[in-house]
């Protein structure tokens, strides 16, 4: 189903073109875009886009990356124009892009505009959801020529997802704090793909309804949902232990069930942050915390 | 020399430095190009859509202009507010003006202004009054029978900082998450190419409050006799004071919302420049504004090119600058007695 | 002669809370004319007055009622810098901080004869020097003010106002923070500046001394209204003296001038009070 979703929208886009040499297609916050000609050199400034255009093959075409792109390690191969949020200008330029990539969540508007008056096409992407992702892997391969990878890459995804509904549905939801960021609690809302994603994996996220994207939340609050499952998201690297996800904190809240239960699991989870072909490995990573007992 | 004959020189060693400051700003950065490149594009004999003239005449060039006017404005505000507080370590950073008009920006940006024409006027609209709120919330708190108090000052500023910045916080979390990681890198300076219409709004804003307060330089100078005696002497020292305030406010309102707050260059310049010229206003502003445009310059310079291909922001440089020459003046020369 | 200052029926209050500790007080029915080339001295306790006066007259504050005129025209209407250019005034104090040279400090004077001027020309630059020369601070022109010693500070500071070329010097409290050198100094500049220039000069002081040594003519203000004036002799008298100032004083004759010299009569010192 999401398959032919995918194949559909990516007919779609293609009809929209122009049958001349440009061709003009509406990315995915409504916005067109008009590439005088199939695009040869791309910049991302997107790390899942990044690992998109490498799943589909397509990374002949990438010719720029930010600083944030490290999946697969070949992407290191490519150039980097600097950060998310002040990508360098000049070396981008310099790199001569027929499209940049761009999110509305991680780079400034102020750079998409600065794009837009150099008269570098710009192609806006937003995934929240994993059919949004599904649709934008269909998106990038009608931009990059790959439309006959894309069902290989998404058919894969789908059937790995599927996989893991299928261990779980046996066993009764469970319920799933995620914590993004410890100091301040930063967990998951409506508007996180984190919820779809434990949702899938059999699980119920306690703050699935608050806020939108990644709202704060007070301790106490989460004790008195009292989770079975406590998901801590760990972004310490190497020597730095800024935003260690302390889990001794968590075992002291003796009356969470998730505590009790030894349910407590801290992990380097920024694989979750992706909305890429990396998807179902997420799923399957939440799925083992949620429910062990499903994956002997 | 005369003073005028003084100003004169003093101007044409400037104007040199500018010039030299410019050209290595212009041919130095991120992209690699080669001196005979940008040298083409200057004089328009490459392509329009080549690299070398998209980088040199819409990334570098605009970006020149910009911290040249930023950095004048900035140290003629600096030499406003110290005239009128009669105290050096006054300058829009330190008084929390910036802070103000950063809260202004912000809040116009939320509004959904961004930098095209019409809307820039808006947005520098906010930023000054902005400024002049904070501006006037630091002046209130600080003023007793007799003037300004120094160190009530200071504080007051740090405060007033505070609470602006703090403002500026609340209303990006509550308004748009996404948002807060852009604003905050804003917050830090930067001098992001500006569109031609927009950076020449942002000029006739700079030049013209530096032309307001260059006006009043004589006044200025005569405040320090106090303001009583200001009086005697013939100055309307109430709309003296009410003209350089307000002119310095909108010089720190357009640098802020053209380029986001950055400080201590109303310091430092003036600082050195009275080590030079003395405490004369009617060569401190001029000079000043020459000044403040090199040291911009060159710091956003270093600040560009210092990590490449990752870029500083000049904000950063400023302020690891400024902030032990605002500790070596406090200990050394401008000591507080207790 | 027409005289140079008059005042007629002043009356002043300052807006209540009062500034001053003693509770606000005004100037009541204040009338009386200063003549040309004449050094008329204003004296009498703290907060009776002297200063609100010297503050009316530069118009730092306006009169509620009455009238002040200077050379026969009423101040009220005029520029302050028109002001400026007939009444130069030497503060009690020098304001701190100060960062100008003597030499920049003096130039100032010259602002209110061409306020338009962005830098001052050749005349003001020869005004200044002249001035200076005259207090004797030229060769200290290029150091600045905060350098100086307080007598040589009180000098560039008349420089400053001499430079100011008015008619009418006005003086507050000229030898309040001065060594005894300084004030003769200072008396005798004073006198100097008066003889050769013929400027009227006005001071403000509570040195009696000064007063009755160097002044044509004395006005004792007691709670904002005249008690007397005229010469010193008619006005420093024991009886009026000791009600005004509210203390025992006695006035003596100075044997060398002829003037009157007040002191104050102390207590006399008794045994029984130091026990031996």
């Amino acid at each position: 189903m999401i398959r032919a979703l995918g194949v559909v929208l990516a007919a779609l886009t293609l009809l929209i073109a122009s049958p001349a040499a440009g061709l003009t297609v509406r990315d995915m916050l409504g916005r067109d875009v008009t590439l005088p000609l199939p695009p040869q050199r791309i910049v991302s400034l997107v790390p899942s886009v990044s690992e998109i255009i490498f799943a589909l093959g397509a990374q002949d075409r990438l010719v720029g990356r930010t600083d944030f792109c490290d999946y697969p390690a070949a992407v290191l191969g490519k150039p980097s124009v600097g950060g998310m949020v002040n990508p360098n200008l000049e070396t981008l330029v310099t790199l001569r892009p027929d499209l940049v990539f761009a999110t509305d969540e991680g780079n400034r508007e102020d750079t998409v505009q600065q794009l837009r008056r150099l008269r570098i096409p710009v192609y806006l992407v937003h995934a929240n959801r994993i059919a949004e992702t599904v649709d934008l892997i269909a998106r990038v391969g009608a931009l990059t020529g790959r439309e006959a990878d894309v069902s290989r890459v998404t058919g894969d995804m789908q059937r790995r997802i599927e996989a893991v509904r299928r261990a779980v549905a046996p066993f009764p939801r469970r319920r799933v704090l995620y914590v993004l960021w410890p100091d301040p609690l930063i967990v998951p809302g409506r508007e996180s793909m984190l919820t779809e994603l434990i949702e899938v994996a059999g699980g119920t996220s306690i703050t699935a309804t608050d806020g939108e994207a990644y709202p704060r939340f007070s301790l106490e609050t989460a004790v008195a949902r009292a989770p079975e499952v406590i998901i801590l998201a760990d972004h310490s690297t190497g020597a730095s232990t800024a935003g260690r996800s302390a889990p001794e904190k968590w075992k002291r809240l003796t009356s969470v069930p998730a505590v009790q239960a030894g349910r407590l699991h801290s992990a380097d989870l920024s694989i979750l942050h992706r909305y890429g072909p990396r998807v179902p490995e997420g799923i399957e990573t939440l799925a083992r915390f949620i429910h062990p007992e499903a994956f002997p | 020399m005369s003073p005028a004959g003084r100003l004169a020189f003093v101007l044409g060693v400037m104007g040199v430095i500018l010039v030299a400051v410019t050209a290595l700003a212009l041919f130095v950065g991120s992209a690699g190009l080669s001196p005979q490149a940008v040298a083409r594009a200057l004089a328009g004999r490459a392509g329009a859509e080549s690299v070398e003239s998209i980088v040199t005449l819409q990334l570098r060039l605009p970006r020149v202009v910009a911290a040249v006017l930023a950095g004048g404005a900035l140290a003629v505000a600096g030499v406003a507010f110290q005239g009128l507080t009669r105290n050096p370590l006054a300058e829009p950073a330190v008084l929390g003006v910036s802070s103000g008009a950063a809260f202004g920006v912000v809040l116009a940006q939320i509004f959904g202004l961004e930098l095209s024409f019409l809307q820039a006027l808006g947005v520098a609209t906010f930023a000054f009054a902005g400024a002049l709120m904070a501006a006037a919330a630091v002046y209130l708190i600080a003023v007793v029978p007799g003037g300004l108090s120094i160190q009530t000052l200071l504080l007051a500023g740090v405060i007033v900082g505070i609470f602006f910045t703090s403002a500026i916080t609340v209303l990006i979390s509550v308004m748009d998450y996404n948002r807060l990681g852009g604003v905050i890198y804003w917050l830090l300076g930067n001098l992001a190419p500006i569109p031609a219409s927009s950076l020449a709004l942002f000029a006739v804003l700079a030049l013209g409050g530096c032309w307001l307060i260059l006006r009043s330089a004589r006044e200025l100078n005569l405040l320090a006799l106090g303001e009583e005696a200001a009086v005697q002497l013939g100055v309307d020292a109430v709309r003296l004071k009410r003209r350089v305030f307000a002119a310095a406010a909108l010089l720190t309102g357009s640098v802020v919302a053209f380029t986001g707050p950055i400080g201590f260059v109303g310091l430092v310049v003036p600082h050195m420049l009275r080590g030079i010229l003395g405490q004369d206003n009617r060569l401190l502003v001029p000079t000043a504004l020459v000044g403040g445009g090199i040291f911009l310059l060159a710091a956003d310079t270093l600040a560009r090119n210092i990590v490449a291909p990752a870029e500083l922001s000049v904000g950063v440089i400023t302020s690891f600058c400024g902030a032990p020459f605002f500790v070596y003046l406090l200990r050394t020369r401008y000591r507080v007695s207790l | 002669m027409a005289p140079l200052v008059e005042f007629a029926g002043v009356a002043f209050g300052y807006p209540r809370p009062a500034l001053s500790r003693e509770g606000g007080f005004s100037l009541t029915d204040v009338s009386f004319a200063i003549e040309p080339g004449e050094i008329f001295g204003v004296i009498g306790p703290n907060s009776a007055g002297k200063t609100t006066l010297l503050r009316l007259l530069t118009r730092v504050v306006s009169a509620d009622r009455g009238e002040i005129r200077l050379a026969g025209r009423a101040i009220a209407p005029m520029a302050h810098a028109e002001l400026a250019r007939q009444v130069a005034v030497v503060p009690q104090d020098t304001p701190r901080p100060f960062p100008f040279t003597v030499e920049q400090l003096v130039l100032m004077g010259r602002y209110p004869h061409g306020p338009g001027r962005f830098f001052e020309n050749d005349e003001d630059r020869a005004l200044a020097r002249a001035a200076m020369a005259a207090t004797g601070v030229l060769d200290l022109a290029d150091l600045p003010l905060e350098q100086l010693a307080g007598g040589e500070r009180q000098r560039a500071m008349l420089a400053r106002a001499l430079a100011q070329q008015p008619q009418l010097l006005v003086l507050d409290e000229p030898t309040s923070h001065l060594d005894l050198r300084y004030q003769l100094q200072t008396a005798a500049l004073l006198r100097q500046v008066n003889a050769e220039q013929g400027t009227t000069v006005l001071l403000v002081s509570h040195d009696l001394d000064l007063a009755a040594e160097v002044c044509d003519r004395l006005l004792l203000l007691e709670a904002g209204r005249i008690a007397r004036i005229g010469p010193p002799k008619t006005v420093l008298q024991k009886d009026v003296l000791e009600r005004v100032f509210r203390c025992p004083v006695a006035v003596d004759v100075n044997p060398t001038s002829g003037r009157p010299l007040v002191r104050v009569a102390w207590p006399s010192v008794s045994g029984a009070a130091r026990g031996g």
